[in-house]
């Protein structure tokens, strides 16, 4: 493809592309959801639909009872694992709630950017606040956005800024500042971070309000010269020099991450520099640069489609989705301990980069654990004497092509891969899924209404979601 | 080698029928190629402790000949000296690593002070990535240096895969230590029954993927499937047939050794396992926190060696421990300390030389940073534990690690070169395995000592100037594996015909006093 087209809109909104957006900018979809978008036009589809803005979910609550607001001390403590618990299930919620929005895979992308961890921090109201911010950004602006994670409570937490004063400055959040949220490697130098440090000192947080504040007497007043400009700057001022200074940089360091996220874990650097110049041009307004990628050529490419590997909370929601699975909080909860098993622990990424992601998701024991859980989906998993379990024939027969009289095992296969799976299957692989299907009938006799066509459904979509493929998006 | 056989060898077909067949399933023999034996090492196994977030190693090893120095820079977080473990009366330990004390005493214990590199970086996840890449500061690479040492080892992978795993990690994410251009070389668990009962039903198969980045993603995943499906087996067997008897702290590092000493006792011989003990990163908090790990470290550390002890395995086994970085000399305002440079590292086990290697951290004369500045490149202590302990070759470690570095007097020399029992008595040139071969292959020869009897000291100093080259039939040189000097030993070198047509070769080992000459056949 030649690298002029890279950003052009894609001429064809077709099926395939729309699995592609789908797959990428959602928790699983099903064949209505292809339907409904290939039923609105491209640029309707992606920008009144995926980058609405919406209003703001209510706050989670625990059996009930409001806790986001409890100030953090010893009398609510005690019961932080339970609002941390329904913190996660009303994210899990939302992710798999939120219709047809780019919302809840931008504040996944937040916070595994901003990381923090909630090991380390161990306060949920904490933690409500930080994705409560992330989703108020999900379109919008990456300069406030990090101004208003420098004095995030968890952030401050995190990464000891509330330690840090002007007596003896804590380098902690400057370092990560420009190594991990803004900068990347190689755009500083060891005394920016020195000095900036010194420049971010002051800020506390109050754990009765939950906010943070600003104390004078512990910030550095004197002159500070980061990335060459010198003043008595402020945390605020930090964040403004390191995007006006180094604004290409930032930029790219920004898109290259989002390209990570979206696209493929290997960045294609001339793809990153002209997404970078666009969102320079929008002063790292977000909005129009997620558009530009959604729609561009080669997001859509064929190097690209089917390249993700699912993060297990992708892999573990879409499967509700996919097969319209009825969910409640001990589902989300058995989701939330198979992902930790899964190396993906919500809201504690392993260290401050974050999870790596694509092949990093993967390990000899993870790959057997994902096949293990699908498995046991189709069969029926136990939770408190209820079962959750793939409907198998319902799923089967929202394809036209299980509907008498015009079924065939053939059109079958294409229906429910082209669903379920995005990367594109080899013939090989469509006789393998076809034989699993039969599993001895003859394909003229194949029919969901046939003696047995529960078990051999159950096989089949075993099988299905066993292939490696099945782990690619 | 630039395509990957491994899938097409581990011999699940799965052909239009699609037979899926499961490692509980099958005998090895069902397997396509019987599988090479993982003896091309020389029966040595290294585990790494990773020390992850960058241990503070000022009060790791405490230099007491500079006492109020180093409690002028720390005066919340220092460690007491009438608390420190002394080793000698200039430098003393973490009173959490009293253990360590009694390994040093044992003379298993081998501490070398002030390990770095050149312009060292401060952040976790670069240099970190240094440590396991064995690059310079400015060099990036994408292979680990004990993935590249293993490729070396196991020439035939992947076409033919070794019976054991070449590596085991005990850790949840895939390191960098074990990526190579082939692959992850490494196979990763936390319980090898689990692991076993998990893998039996995994299907894997060789349709070929697209020539696309997604199609790369797809062999990726297949490979994954492999690997646990080709070991899950075999560490299950050694896992049930080992019986440490230890006790282990019960979290942490402690199950992780128990694992290894489990599958080490049982007699697999992979010859590299990654542990890790995560949480050093103390910007806050660091006296309670370095306290819990380092008690750790040291109970799950010599439970370890008296199992291995016990099992009569001690010669063969080394621990060495690293991490990222130093941390400053400075303590912070939140009783903990920012990044920093370079740090201590242990390395232990029988075959170590014991002592201490280089004088203590120069807290007067700290880089520019406030940090400490290097003694000993970390590549030396790669440098020696891959010829002593791993009994390579010069020339085969410039491979490994890019660049030539001095030893350090960390290991007793390795038993297959030095120890005079096995020191060969003549020379040799041994036919290359595997042959036919494609595209590499691996020859052996022998230097014999020249004085045999009685073993002079100073044997190591009898050197032969030797050369090994390759001609092609008509005697055209191809290649000169080895030209230079070399002790009484056995010598292994890998040749890699990829560039070349398939034919018969030659290969001539000359000494001053020698020459032997063999062929082989590449068959493409």
């Amino acid at each position: 493809m030649d690298k002029s087209s890279y950003l052009k809109k894609i001429s064809a909104w077709d099926s395939d592309a729309a699995r592609h957006v789908l797959s990428r900018a959602l928790y699983g979809y099903s064949r209505t959801d292809i339907e409904f978008a290939l039923s609105k036009s491209l640029d309707d589809f992606i920008d009144n639909f995926l980058l609405k803005d919406l209003p703001e979910p209510t706050s989670p609550t625990y059996n009930g009872a409001e806790w986001v607001s409890l100030e953090n001390n010893s009398t609510n403590s005690p019961n932080y694992s339970n609002y941390r618990y329904s913190l996660i299930w009303w994210w899990e919620t939302l992710m798999l709630q939120q219709g047809y929005s780019l919302r809840e895979k931008m504040v996944w992308f937040y916070a595994n950017h901003f990381v923090t961890e909630y090991n380390t921090v161990q306060v949920p109201q904490y933690y409500y606040l930080s994705n409560k911010l992330f989703r108020q950004y999900a379109f919008g602006n990456l300069i406030e956005l990090t101004k208003k994670v420098t004095i995030d409570p968890a952030m401050l937490v995190y990464l000891n800024g509330k330690d840090n004063k002007n007596t003896a400055p804590n380098e902690n959040y400057s370092r990560e500042l420009m190594e991990l949220f803004t900068l990347g490697i190689g755009n500083y130098s060891e005394e920016d971070i020195k000095q900036a440090a010194k420049a971010l000192t002051g800020w506390r947080v109050n754990s009765s309000t939950l906010s943070p504040y600003f104390t004078s007497s512990r910030w550095d007043s004197g002159l500070k010269t980061i990335l060459g400009k010198t003043g008595n700057w402020n945390a605020d001022d930090v964040v403004n020099i390191i995007f006006s200074e180094k604004a290409v940089a930032a930029s790219e360091y920004l898109c290259r991450k989002l390209y990570k996220e979206f696209a493929y874990y290997q960045p294609n650097e001339e793809y990153v520099k002209q997404l970078a110049e666009l969102m320079r041009a929008n002063n790292f307004n977000l909005k129009p640069v997620l558009s530009t990628m959604l729609k561009s050529q080669y997001f859509h490419s064929v190097d690209i489609r089917g390249a993700k590997i699912k993060s297990p909370i992708e892999f573990l929601l879409s499967l509700v989705r996919f097969f319209n699975l009825t969910y409640d909080n001990d589902l989300l909860n058995q989701i939330r301990t198979k992902s930790r098993e899964l190396q993906q622990e919500i809201l504690n990424p392993p260290d401050v980069r974050g999870w790596e992601g694509q092949r990093k998701w993967m390990n000899t024991t993870v790959y057997p654990t994902r096949n293990k859980f699908t498995d046991s989906l189709v069969s029926g998993i136990k939770i408190n004497g209820k079962t959750y379990k793939v409907d198998v024939l319902t799923f089967a027969r929202t394809f036209p092509s299980a509907i008498p009289p015009n079924e065939n095992a053939v059109q079958f296969i294409e229906e429910v891969t082209l669903v379920l799976i995005q990367f594109p299957l080899s013939q090989a692989r469509k006789d393998f899924l076809l034989a699993s299907l039969l599993d001895g009938t003859a394909v003229q006799n194949w029919s969901t209404y046939a003696t047995g066509a529960s078990t051999r459904l159950e096989k089949f979509f075993k099988a299905l979601m066993r292939l490696p493929e099945f782990q690619l998006s | 080698m630039k395509r990957r056989d491994f899938l097409k060898n581990v011999g699940m077909i799965t052909g239009a029928g699609a037979v899926s067949l499961s490692i509980g399933g099958i005998p090895m023999k069902a397997f396509a190629k019987p599988f090479m034996n993982i003896q091309s090492t020389n029966g040595k196994i290294l585990i790494l402790i990773q020390l992850k977030g960058g241990n503070d190693g000022i009060n790791t090893v405490i230099p007491l000949d500079q006492y109020s120095a180093y409690a002028n820079y720390r005066p919340t977080i220092k460690i007491l000296d009438t608390s420190v473990v002394k080793l000698t009366d200039a430098t003393g330990l973490h009173p959490a690593l009293q253990q360590f004390q009694t390994l040093y005493s044992e003379g298993k214990l081998t501490l070398v002070q002030n390990v770095g590199y050149a312009s060292p970086n401060r952040s976790h996840f670069r240099a970190t990535d240094i440590w396991l890449s064995a690059s310079d500061s400015n060099q990036y690479l994408y292979d680990g240096w004990v993935a590249r040492y293993l490729l070396k080892t196991f020439p035939t992978f992947p076409g033919t895969p070794p019976t054991h795993p070449m590596g085991i990690q005990l850790i949840s994410v895939p390191s960098g230590l074990f990526d190579s251009n082939d692959g992850g070389l490494a196979v990763n668990f936390n319980d090898p029954n689990a692991f076993y009962t998990l893998v039996n039903g995994l299907t894997a198969d060789n349709d070929p993927s697209p020539a696309t980045i997604a199609g790369d993603e797809l062999k990726f995943l297949k490979e994954v499937a492999a690997l646990s499906m080709q070991y899950a087996g075999v560490i299950k067997e050694k896992a049930d047939k080992g019986n440490p008897t230890s006790t282990y702290p019960t979290s942490r590092l402690g199950p992780q050794l128990k694992i290894v000493a489990d599958l080490i006792l049982g007699g697999l011989e992979t010859p590299v396992y990654l542990t890790q003990l995560d949480g050093f990163d103390t910007h806050s908090n660091q006296l309670t926190t370095q306290q819990t790990l380092f008690q750790n470290l040291a109970d799950s550390v010599v439970a370890f060696q008296r199992d291995i002890e016990k099992a009569g395995l001690a010669d063969k086994v080394v621990i060495m421990t690293f991490s990222e970085f130093g941390r400053r000399v400075k303590e912070n305002a939140s009783v903990g300390t920012d990044h920093g440079a370079a740090l201590p590292l242990f390395v232990i086990g029988k075959s170590v030389q014991g002592g201490i290697i280089g004088a203590n951290a120069n807290l007067s004369s700290l880089d520019g940073n406030g940090d400490i500045k290097f003694a000993y490149d970390y590549r030396q202590i790669y440098t020696s534990i891959l010829k002593d302990h791993f009994g390579m070759t010069t020339v085969e470690v410039k491979d490994i690690l890019l660049k030539d570095f001095t030893t350090l007097p960390i290991l007793k020399p390795t038993t297959d070169i030095h120890d005079y029992d096995s020191v060969p008595t003549e020379f040799s040139l041994a036919q290359n395995y595997p042959n036919p071969f494609n595209p590499a292959t691996t020859i052996q020869y022998t230097i014999p000592a020249r004085v045999k009897e009685p073993v002079p000291s100073s044997f190591r100093d009898e050197t032969a100037n030797v050369t090994l080259k390759v001609y092609d039939v008509l005697g055209n040189e191809i290649a000169t594996l080895v030209d230079q000097s070399q002790h009484a030993g056995k010598y292994q070198v890998r040749f890699d015909g990829s560039r070349l047509a398939s034919g018969t070769y030659i290969y001539t080992l000359r000494t001053n006093s020698y020459t032997q000459t063999k062929k082989m056949l590449l068959v493409k």
